[in-house]
């Protein structure tokens, strides 16, 4: 791609760094030693990843992150997707009203639900565990609206070929909306799973067991001043910070090329 | 026993008006039908209530003998061809002609050999592995046909499947489904709303107006006996003339009818003659390959006759008369537009009652 405008170029350029330049500071300071942060010397060490994952954990938290996000982004996209076909397929009574509600709940503040959810999930004895985490969060209204957008999007055409070739509603799904639907459904995935491994308010209040811990948990735990110490350990706080973050961008980097991509070409016509 | 019987089918879209009403059509096993009429009289409709994509409000759908109104369409083994082809855009040409087979749980080694063998009829091998974004036009039309074909279901339904191709094409194209037909034996019940077609492929024609069937019957009897005046008038190109029977001049069978008459049965003359016969001055000529179209204007409105080539063409603006044999004219009730009866026509009585033709 050659740059059509230099100027814009260099604008997008110095915003590109702007946005950076936290983060590549973070991930320079998480190999410093502590002793040459604060003397503002410089000294490099593996030591911060070393302490986070040894002494304080960390290991354990990514795994925990790994297996919730994951969790809801499956779950999640699975049932979002199932919605979304139902929504955009069939009229059925009080369909429009299911569907203004599924878009209703966009505007409650998630804050407004944790009471509730707390005192349900405790009711049924699912707090401390990777349900009472996981659950919770399954229900996306968003996805399922966004979702329902784009699948009434493809022609109904392709749906009613299928059904000619003999296939029941659910082969439609899984054989024709869903790989049509896949650069929605994968954006609509990175979406679930950023805001899952950045979710914090929940797991504090759902998880007591330090074994469930999720990163943003155990990252918020470092903030505090350890034991013994009167300083925040600044280059530990990054360390973890960066292993927080990696697992992001892999997966970012990895679902990216699906993501813009026209799969209705040739469909019809 | 009939490939499928309609009974009387109605169908109105939800908050729309009535779409159908009361179709009723009996379809032997491997006919090639062709529904004809105007855009929005209905055809995709029933075509879509044929294949069981909506249901039917009223009436009765029987194919093979079994009631099937609410049969669903994977039950009813008929393939369906969409007008803009409805290919799976994510499945290669291949993957597209066997999925059918696939859902049907044919082994994967005979659904590929069966797909391959439809592929090959219909001269998509070169294509076979690729995706329908990179064919052509014509190409997608194979493929959808072949997706049809390979479940060798016993009933086809095409609906408009050339009316996305450009002439040369379409012609060629009809030629080849006509010789499918020849080949698979199957029924096909065709939709378009171009004459010619419907009178070259059919072997009945099946002319709807408005959601009301209009006439039943094979292409002859179609263009030589139409059940009324839209019917004669949809049919034949160039359109049938029609002028009321006061405005022709020696005309002795009855009157306060309209009489329609086809451009092909008008003979120009440049001086006046005896039996019936109209006045007119000629507007354009129009020159359409082996023959001419000769427009002009009479006091009854605009007609059109066909002439040869090499006979000698009249002018713009010349004066001419234009006779007609009785025998090739059809006379039409002036306001409800039934054909009546017109054999008898010179002995019956201006006015009187005539029997309308049998469909
Ligand atoms: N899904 C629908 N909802 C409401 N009205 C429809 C629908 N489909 C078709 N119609 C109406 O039904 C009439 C017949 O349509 P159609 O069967 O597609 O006609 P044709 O195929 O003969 O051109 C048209 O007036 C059209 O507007
Ligand atoms: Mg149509």
């Amino acid at each position: 791609m050659k740059p059509e405008n230099p100027l814009l170029a260099c604008l997008a350029l110095a915003a590109g760094l702007l946005f950076l330049s936290p983060v590549l500071y973070s991930v320079w300071m998480s190999f410093q030693t502590t002793d040459a942060y604060y003397t503002g010397t410089i000294d490099f060490t593996l030591g911060n990843y070393e302490m986070a994952i040894g002494q304080y954990n960390f290991a354990r938290y990514l795994l925990n992150s790994v297996i919730v996000s994951g969790l809801v982004t499956v779950i999640g996209l699975a049932v979002a997707t199932c919605a979304a076909f139902a929504f955009a397929r069939y009229t059925f009574g009080g369909s429009n009203l299911l569907f203004g509600a599924v878009v209703a709940t966009l505007m409650i503040p998630s804050h407004i639900t944790l009471i509730p959810n707390y005192l349900t999930l405790a009711k049924a004895g699912l707090l401390d565990t990777y349900a009472g985490l996981v659950l919770p969060a399954i229900s996306n209204g968003f996805a399922a609206f966004f979702l329902r957008q784009y699948i009434r999007g493809i022609p109904r055409a392709l749906d009613e070929a299928a059904y000619m070739d003999g296939a029941s509603p659910l082969k439609v799904l899984r054989r024709v909306i869903i790989p049509l639907s896949k650069p929605a459904i994968l954006s609509m995935g990175l979406y679930i799973f950023i805001s899952e491994w950045n979710n914090y308010i929940w797991p504090l209040v759902a998880i007591g067991k330090e074994d469930l811990y999720t990163l943003q948990i155990g990252l918020a735990r470092l903030y505090r001043v350890n034991p013994g110490e009167d300083i925040i350990n600044w280059p530990l706080v990054m360390a973890a910070s960066t292993i927080t973050i990696l697992p992001v961008i892999v997966g970012f980097v990895l679902v990216e090329r699906h993501l813009i991509r026209g799969m209705m070409m040739g469909a019809v016509k | 026993m009939s490939a499928i019987t309609l009974t009387d089918i109605r169908k109105s879209y939800p908050g729309g008006a009535q779409v159908l009403h009361g179709v009723s059509m009996d379809i032997q096993h491997g006919e090639f039908i062709v529904i004809v009429g105007p855009s929005g009289c209905g055809k995709s409709t029933l075509l879509r209530l044929l294949a069981g994509l909506d249901p039917c409000e009223q009436g009765e759908l029987v194919i093979d003998g079994k009631r099937a109104n609410d049969m669903p369409p994977q039950d009813r083994d008929i393939g369906m061809i969409f007008q803009n082809y409805a290919l799976y855009p994510h499945m290669t040409v291949l993957e597209n002609i066997a999925f059918g087979l696939e859902l049907r749980k044919v082994p994967k080694a005979e659904r590929l050999a069966r797909a391959r063998a439809v592929a090959d009829t219909l001269q998509l091998t070169p294509y076979l592995d690729r995706k329908p974004g990179a064919l052509s036009g014509g190409q997608r039309q194979r493929v959808a046909m072949g997706r049809a074909m390979a479940r060798e279901c016993s009933t086809f339904l095409m609906d408009e499947p050339l009316s996305n191709l450009d002439n040369a094409l379409r012609v060629a194209m009809r030629t080849e489904i006509k010789d499918l037909h020849r080949q698979l034996g199957a029924t096909i019940i065709y939709v378009t709303h171009d004459q010619t077609e419907a009178l070259s492929l059919a072997d009945r024609v099946a002319v709807m107006k408005d959601g009301h069937l209009q006439q039943f019957d094979t292409p002859d009897v179609i263009y030589d006996r139409p059940a009324n005046r839209f019917v004669a008038g949809f049919l034949g190109a160039p359109a049938m003339n029609f002028v009321p029977a006061d405005c022709i001049n020696g005309w002795a069978g009855p009157h306060n009818v309209d009489v329609g008459f086809r451009p092909e049965a008008l003979t120009l003359h440049r001086a006046p003659v005896s039996g019936p016969s109209i006045a007119a001055r000629v507007a354009l000529t129009e020159m359409t390959g082996a023959t001419f179209i000769v427009h002009c204007e009479s006091e009854a409105g605009r007609l059109s006759a066909v002439v040869a080539r090499g006979d000698g063409l009249p002018e713009d603006g010349e004066d001419i008369w234009l006779s007609l044999s009785p025998s090739q004219a059809l006379c039409f009730d002036a306001i409800t537009g039934d054909r009546l009866d017109h054999f008898n026509t010179a002995q019956r009585q201006a006015g009187a009652p005539c029997a309308v033709a049998p469909a």
